[in-house]
C-alpha cells in the first residue's frame, strides 16, 4: 500500500511537470502584446469592456496593416480578480508565449501583483486604472493611463471645493462619509485637505464598512448635523445604495455627492434614473462637446454597437476609451522608435506628448499623468431609466475644470419629494 | 486495561514508521531535487511560479487535514490562519524586517498561538458548531486587519521582494524552494502524526468522541495540539505569500478561494492519510494551473465545486478510499 501510494505521488509529480514544461509554439510573425485581465470576479465589469476595447484596436491596427508591417495579436488571460493569480499569467505570458509587449489588467492590485515579474524583466509596462501603483516600485518604464495625476487623493474632490467656496452664500460646512476601503480612505484623506483649504467646516466625518448594505441609518445621521454639503467616497453597490437613501430620509444640501464610483458605469446610470439629477460626481469623460478629442465618437459608436453581443457596459464612457487610448500610445511609440525594444519606447513615452482619443496625454513623476484631469460632473434632466440618454451632451454636465466646462454648476440638490 | 496484542501491534507500527521515516526523507530530498533542476532546465519563471501555487495548496491542504481529516473537525477558517501567517509576515517586513527564512518560524507560532486559543475557546463545540465558530473567526480577523491602518488597512500594503537573493538566480526560484521545504514540512509532520498515539487518539475522536474520551483518550489536549500543529503550518504556509504578490489586501490575504481549495482538496484526494490531501491539491492545484492559462475563466472555482460534490456522492472517501475500495473488491 505505502509503496504504491509513493509512487503514484512522484507520478503525479512528474505528470504535473510534464504539463508545466509544454512549451508554446514559437512564432516570430505577429507582435504579441500580453496581459492578464479581470474577466470574471469582482472587477469583470471593467476588465471585459477594456478587452473589448483593446480588441477594438487590434482589428483597426491590423486592417491598418499592423505595426511595423506585422500583425498584432492579443494574448490574454483570466485573472479571475485574483491577483495571486496574476504573477505565474505574466511569466507565463513573458517566458512561455514570448510576448513582445505586455500592458496591465484592469485596476490597482492586479497591475501591482504583475509588477515585479515586469521589472525583473525591463518591460515597458501602461497600466489601466492603477491607483498610486507606482509610488513604492518608482519603475521608470511604468505609465499610467487614469488621469490622477502626481497627488490622486486631492483630485478627486479638488472641483467639488473650489466649486463650493466659489458659491454665493458660501457653503460653511460639510459632511464627509466614504467606504472604509482603498478609493474610499483615499478619497476622504484628499477631501479633509481640500475642506480645509476652502475654509469649510467638516461637521460629519465617518466611514462605514465596505459591505454596508442599508445607508437610511448613515444618512440620518448626516442628516442630522444638517451640512451645507456632503461628499462622499463610495464603491459601486454602496454609490447606489447613498443615493437612494438620501432620496427617501430627504437630505437637502448645496451639493451632494463628489468621489462616487460607480456612477460612471451604465448599469447604475440606468438603475438611479431620475434620482441622479443634480448629484456631482467625479468622472473622466462624458459625451459633451467641449470633450470631442479626434476618434473618440467613431470609438464609441464602434464599441457600444458591439457592446451588447460582448454583454458588457453598453454605454462604455468610462474605462474603454482610457483602454484605447492605451492601445494608442502604444501604436504611436512603437511607430515612433520604429522597434520593440523596451529601454527606447519607455524613453520615448515618456518625452513626448500622444494625442489619442481621451485628448492629449503627457506623462510624469511615476508615470502618472503629468497634469490631472479628473473631471466634475453633474447630472441634469434625467428623465425615466432609459440608458439611451446617457449618450447624448448635456445630461452629464461638465463643470470644472474651467477648460473643460460645458455648463454652470445648479444648486441647490434637493432629494425627491415624495 | 490495554491487551497485550494492542500493545504490541502498536509497537510494531512505531518500528515501521520510525523506519521508514529516514526513506521516506530521502525520497523527498531527491524528487524535490528533480523537480528543481527539472524545472530548471525550462528556463522560466513561470513554471516556479506556478509550482509555486500548487506547493502552497500541498500545504494548506495537508495543515488543514491535520484537524479536519484526523480528527474530523471541519475548519472552515482556513483563511483566518493563512491570513494570520500573511500578516505576520506584513508587520515583520514594515518593522524589524527579518528574511523570510525567520519570518516563517514566527508566522507559524503566531498562527499556532491563534490555532491553540481558537482551541481553548471552541473545541467544546461539536460538529457544526465548531465550524460556525471557525468561520467567525475569519470574519473577526478580517475586521481587525480592515481596521489596522499600519498593515495597510482596508487599502492594502506594499511588499517589496529584496533586489537579490544569495544562491539562487532569481526570487522566484527561492520562493519556489522555500514553499516546497514548507510543504515537504507539512506532509512529513502530518505522515508523523498519523502514525503516532496522536493520529490514533484523533482517529479515535472522530469516530466517537464521547467513546474514546470513556476509553481515556484525552480529547480536549489532543484537540488542542491538533489545532496548534494544523493552525501554524497554515499560517506557515501564509508567511511568503506577501512576497509572492509583493501587494497584500484584506480580500486576497481572507480569500474564499483558499479557504475552499484547502478542505475540498483533502476530500477530494482523502481524509484518511497524509497522501490523499497531496494527492488532491496536486491534481486540482496542477488542473487549476492549467486552466488559468487554457480556458482561461474563473470556471476554477466551478471545477473545484462540481468535482467535490461528484466525489462525495461516488467516493466519499475520496480517491485514496476509491482506490482502497477497488482493490478490496478485486481480491
Amino acid at each position: 500500500m505505502t509503496k504504491l501510494t509513493r509512487r503514484q505521488t512522484l507520478a503525479l509529480a512528474g505528470s504535473a511537470v510534464a504539463t508545466l514544461a509544454t512549451p508554446a509554439l514559437a512564432q516570430t510573425s505577429p507582435i504579441k502584446i500580453g496581459f492578464g485581465m479581470a474577466l470574471t470576479g469582482g472587477l469583470a465589469g471593467g476588465g471585459k469592456a477594456a478587452l473589448l476595447a483593446y480588441q477594438i484596436w487590434a482589428e483597426e491596427v491590423n486592417a491598418r496593416g499592423g505595426l511595423l508591417g506585422r500583425k498584432v495579436e492579443l494574448v490574454n488571460y483570466d485573472d479571475q480578480s485574483n491577483p495571486a493569480t496574476v504573477p505565474a499569467i505574466y511569466t507565463k505570458l513573458l517566458d512561455i508565449d514570448k510576448v513582445d509587449l505586455v500592458v496591465s489588467g484592469y485596476a490597482t492590485v492586479p497591475t501591482a501583483a504583475a509588477m515585479p515579474v515586469v521589472m525583473q524583466k525591463g518591460k515597458v509596462f501602461l497600466s489601466l486604472f492603477a491607483l498610486a501603483a507606482n509610488d513604492q516600485f518608482r519603475y521608470d518604464r511604468y505609465f499610467q493611463m487614469q488621469p490622477n495625476g502626481p497627488e490622486a487623493k486631492f483630485e478627486f474632490s479638488r472641483g467639488y471645493f473650489n466649486l463650493a467656496q466659489n458659491l454665493n452664500p458660501k457653503p460653511k460646512t460639510v459632511a464627509l462619509v466614504g467606504a472604509d476601503a482603498e478609493f474610499g480612505v483615499l478619497a476622504l484623506e484628499g477631501a479633509r485637505e481640500n475642506a480645509k483649504k476652502a475654509g469649510i467646516k467638516i461637521v460629519y466625518d465617518r466611514s462605514y464598512p465596505p459591505n454596508t448594505m442599508d445607508f437610511g441609518s448613515i444618512v440620518r445621521a448626516i442628516k442630522a448635523t444638517k451640512p451645507d454639503l456632503l461628499f462622499i467616497g463610495s464603491y459601486p453597490p454602496d454609490s447606489a445604495g447613498m443615493i437612494r437613501a438620501i432620496h427617501e430620509v430627504g437630505l437637502d444640501a448645496t451639493m451632494v455627492g463628489g468621489g462616487m464610483i460607480g456612477l460612471q458605469f451604465a448599469a447604475l446610470k440606468q438603475q438611479l434614473g431620475p434620482l441622479l439629477n443634480n448629484v456631482v460626481c467625479y468622472d473622466l469623460y462624458t459625451p459633451e462637446p467641449t470633450m470631442n478629442f479626434p476618434g473618440v465618437v467613431e470609438f464609441l459608436k464602434k464599441y457600444q454597437e458591439r457592446a451588447e453581443k460582448a454583454g458588457v457596459d453598453p454605454l462604455g464612457l468610462y474605462i474603454p476609451p482610457f483602454a484605447y487610448a492605451e492601445m494608442q500610445i502604444l501604436e504611436a511609440a512603437v511607430n515612433g522608435v520604429k522597434s520593440l525594444d523596451d529601454k527606447k519606447l519607455a524613453d520615448y513615452i515618456r518625452a513626448n506628448s500622444f494625442s489619442t482619443v481621451v485628448g492629449d496625454i503627457k506623462f510624469g513623476d511615476r508615470g502618472e499623468w503629468a497634469k490631472p484631469r479628473i473631471l466634475l460632473i453633474q447630472y441634469r434632466g434625467i428623465v425615466g431609466n432609459d440608458v439611451e440618454q446617457f449618450k447624448q451632451a448635456g445630461k452629464q454636465v461638465i463643470i470644472d475644470p474651467p477648460q473643460f466646462k460645458s455648463g454652470d454648476l445648479v444648486v441647490p440638490f434637493e432629494s425627491v419629494k415624495r | 486495561m490495554t491487551s497485550p496484542s494492542i500493545t504490541a501491534s502498536g509497537a510494531k507500527a512505531r518500528a515501521s514508521s520510525s523506519l521508514g521515516f529516514p526513506l521516506i526523507l530521502l525520497i523527498c530530498v531527491v524528487s524535490s531535487a528533480v523537480l528543481y533542476f527539472g524545472l530548471s532546465q525550462l528556463d522560466s519563471s513561470y513554471a516556479f511560479l506556478a509550482a509555486y501555487t500548487v506547493l502552497q495548496f500541498v500545504a494548506l491542504a495537508t495543515a488543514w487535514n491535520i484537524l479536519g481529516g484526523y480528527a474530523g473537525y471541519v475548519n472552515f477558517g482556513v483563511a483566518a490562519f493563512f491570513a494570520t501567517g500573511v500578516y505576520t509576515s506584513v508587520i515583520i517586513y514594515k518593522t524589524v524586517q527579518w528574511p523570510l527564512l525567520v519570518t516563517i518560524p514566527v508566522a507559524a507560532a503566531a498562527a499556532g498561538l491563534l490555532g491553540l486559543g481558537m482551541g481553548y475557546l471552541t473545541l467544546r463545540l461539536r460538529g457544526v458548531f465548531f465550524s460556525i465558530a471557525t468561520l467567525a473567526l475569519a470574519v473577526v480577523l478580517n475586521t481587525i486587519v480592515v481596521n489596522w491602518s499600519f498593515v495597510g488597512g482596508s487599502r492594502g500594503v506594499y511588499v517589496m521582494r529584496p533586489q537579490e537573493i544569495i544562491l539562487f538566480s532569481s526570487y522566484e526560484r527561492y520562493l519556489f524552494v522555500v514553499m516546497l521545504v514548507l510543504a515537504i514540512g507539512s506532509v512529513l509532520i502530518a505522515r508523523t502524526i498519523e502514525n503516532s498515539w496522536l493520529g490514533r487518539g484523533l482517529a479515535a475522536l472522530k469516530d466517537d468522541e464521547m467513546a474514546a474520551e470513556c476509553a481515556g483518550v484525552p480529547s480536549l489536549r489532543m484537540k488542542l495540539i491538533a489545532t496548534t500543529i494544523s493552525g501554524a503550518l497554515l499560517g506557515a504556509a501564509g508567511a511568503p505569500f506577501p512576497f509572492f504578490v509583493t501587494y497584500v489586501d484584506p480580500p486576497t490575504a481572507f480569500s474564499l478561494s483558499i479557504a475552499v481549495n484547502a478542505i475540498a482538496m483533502p476530500l477530494i484526494g482523502g481524509t484518511a492519510t497524509w497522501l490523499g490531501p497531496v494527492i488532491g491539491a496536486l491534481l486540482l492545484g496542477t488542473f487549476q494551473q492549467i486552466a488559468t492559462v487554457t480556458i482561461s475563466s474563473a470556471l476554477n472555482l466551478l471545477i473545484v465545486g462540481v468535482v467535490l460534490v461528484i466525489f462525495i456522492t461516488v467516493a466519499p472517501n475520496g480517491i485514496i478510499g476509491f482506490v482502497k475500495d477497488l482493490r478490496e473488491k478485486r481480491r
